[in-house]
């Protein structure tokens, strides 16, 4: 995958294989295609995090400014395709498929510097970095994730994580994804016990992974022939299963239809990883502490500290412990030199790639603006999507967005989002992947 | 979507099959270009082979097509999965047609 350069000319390997193979193929849209004119300046945009959002913003704008000094900050060499990784948990995929080098999609022009940022200071329009150094800029670009607080549950610890204890978690890394899938399948193994799947009571990504472990697992459990040796368990902090009401209602009766017991108002609270107990936080009601051969850990999640602990983050309100930004425009309402993309932005919904998809063209669209002293253009709609596994080899295309009680906005008029189809799951499994490195590129 | 973006996605999406479709390249090239210095044309005879065996490839395709793919026939369910699994299944077996054709040809020819 690294752009490798041929010794006669500025263009990759990669870019003429590319266009060799795409070019049999579509053509014919060749004349639709159209260069957008680029914007001169000289001012210094550093992005933070090489993530999605971050390497996406990297290449749009190494293209669509001219004179740029554009500097990503991450301290991370590998790459990887989160939305992989419950194919991974789910032993679809070998974590390798995952996995590239950050490298592999940093623009030639970008100066990346590996660290990570300690201290956002938009008063000084600077960032200070772990090692020290301060690096200032004119515009910056918060594309920093979010973080994991695992240690928000007592006992909990990602080392625990598929080490035959019974504890499994998507979220913690793509080697706990895997680890996740060799502890699901011991407990499969061994004929009989219970399994918790849970919820955490703050904003999550993927927010449909969760929903993805359990019938993934479910398909698991079908499989041996003994389903009924198994009690299968869902535990929910605030009663809902899906943000989207009509996918929330569907999960719900397939919950029933597949024997899942739902207890609403759960919240994992701590867990005795060696006497295999968790204990939940019931609303209203003491603490339950449950017994368990196989859980499903999902942590509650947060902007980084780093951001929480600068003004960037909200002040007041629902999203008090995520970056601040105008949810249409992506813009800080406080420091307007100062945008947000992906996982780190207190909004409704949007924690996943194909959010950073269609928030990318939008913050692209609005810092040429502002740098141009027009007013911002383009309005982010909230759009989401979530292949929704609902068994191993079968899949619903969910996409919706804000408006409309969250509408659907299908992108392909002929697939029925609340159909479950072997097609969306041929797309998850293999064709998200390659329009996620598109984007990563800036091409979609 | 720009053309770059359509570009780059199909690059990404057939990539890790390059070798495959390099494969059947060669699998459909060999029996043509052999069969075809010795006379062959699409309108010639086959042979049993080529009448029984892609029918049989089609079939076997509806079935090992979703197996591929970590999934099974019974998920098959809505008209876009039908028209996608029946239209790869019809592409299976032309090609396999393209294949068997000028191979009993060719065994025809030798008998």
């Amino acid at each position: 995958m690294s752009k490798k350069t041929l010794p006669f000319e500025s263009v990759s390997r990669r870019d003429l294989l590319k266009l060799g193979v795409g070019a049999g193929v579509v053509g014919p849209l060749a004349l639709t295609a159209g260069a957008a004119k680029a914007v001169n300046t000289n001012a210094h945009i550093v992005i933070v995090g090489a993530g999605a959002g971050g390497t996406a913003m990297a290449n749009r704008l190494s293209r669509s400014l001219n004179g740029a000094r554009i500097t990503v900050i991450d301290a991370r060499e590998k790459h990887h395709y989160q939305p992989g990784w419950t194919l991974v948990a789910s032993g679809a995929w070998d974590k390798s498929k995952a996995i590239s080098d950050t490298a592999d999609w940093m623009p030639r022009s970008v100066n990346w510097v590996k660290g990570m940022v300690a201290e956002f200071d938009p008063d000084n329009n600077r960032v200070v970095l772990n090692n020290g150094q301060a690096v200032d800029y004119d515009y910056l670009i918060v594309a920093s994730g979010l973080q994991l607080r695992y240690e928000r549950i007592e006992g909990m610890d990602t080392r625990l994580i598929g080490q035959g204890k019974g504890i499994g978690s998507v979220y913690a890394s793509i080697d706990a994804a895997a680890a996740t899938n060799d502890e699901i399948n011991r407990w499969v193994a061994s004929g009989r016990g219970t399994g918790l799947f849970t919820l955490a009571p703050t904003a999550i990504k993927c927010a449909g992974a969760p929903l993805k472990m359990t019938f993934t697992t479910l398909s698991k459990l079908e499989a041996t022939g003994r389903r009924d040796q198994f009690n299968v368990e869902f535990m929910t902090p605030s009663g809902g299963l899906f943000s989207q009401p009509q996918v929330h209602a569907f999960v719900r009766q397939r919950f029933t239809d597949q024997g899942v017991k739902r207890n609403d108002f759960y919240t994992l609270k701590a867990i005795d990883a060696d006497a295999k107990k968790a204990t939940f936080a019931v609303r209203d009601s003491e603490d339950v502490t449950r017994d368990y051969d196989f859980i499903h850990v999902v942590p509650p999640m947060t902007a980084p500290q780093a951001l929480l602990d600068s003004p960037l983050r909200f002040q007041e309100g629902p999203f008090v412990d995520w970056m601040e930004v105008n949810r249409e425009t992506l813009q800080n309402e406080r420091y307007p030199n100062v945008w947000g993309i992906g996982d780190v932005m207190g909004m409704a919904l949007n924690k996943t790639a194909a959010s950073v998809k269609m928030q990318a063209g939008v913050l692209e669209q609005n810092i040429l603006a502002h740098l141009q002293g027009r007013p911002l253009p383009a309005k982010h709609n909230g759009y989401t999507s979530c292949p929704l596994i609902t068994g191993i080899g079968k899949a619903m295309l969910v996409e919706f967005g804000w408006a409309d009680n969250m509408a659907m906005i299908p992108s392909f008029s002929f697939i029925d989002p609340m159909a479950e189809s072997w097609t969306v799951w041929v797309m998850k499994d293999r064709m998200l992947r390659p329009a996620y490195y598109a984007m990563l590129e800036g091409k979609i | 979507m720009t053309l770059s973006g359509v570009l780059t996605v199909v690059w990404y999406s057939v990539v890790p099959w390059l070798w495959l479709l390099a494969l059947m390249t060669i699998i459909f090239l060999v029996p043509q270009v052999i069969a075809r210095m010795k006379g062959y044309r699409f309108t010639s005879t086959g042979g049993l082979g080529s009448k029984v065996l892609p029918p049989v490839v089609a079939v076997l395709a509806l079935f090992l097509v979703p197996m591929h793919t970590t999934s099974s026939i019974s998920y098959v369910n809505t008209w876009v999965d039908w028209m996608n699994l029946i239209g790869a299944s019809v592409g299976l077996g032309i090609y396999a047609w393209l294949v068997f054709h000028p191979v009993c040809y060719l065994r025809n020819k030798k008998a």
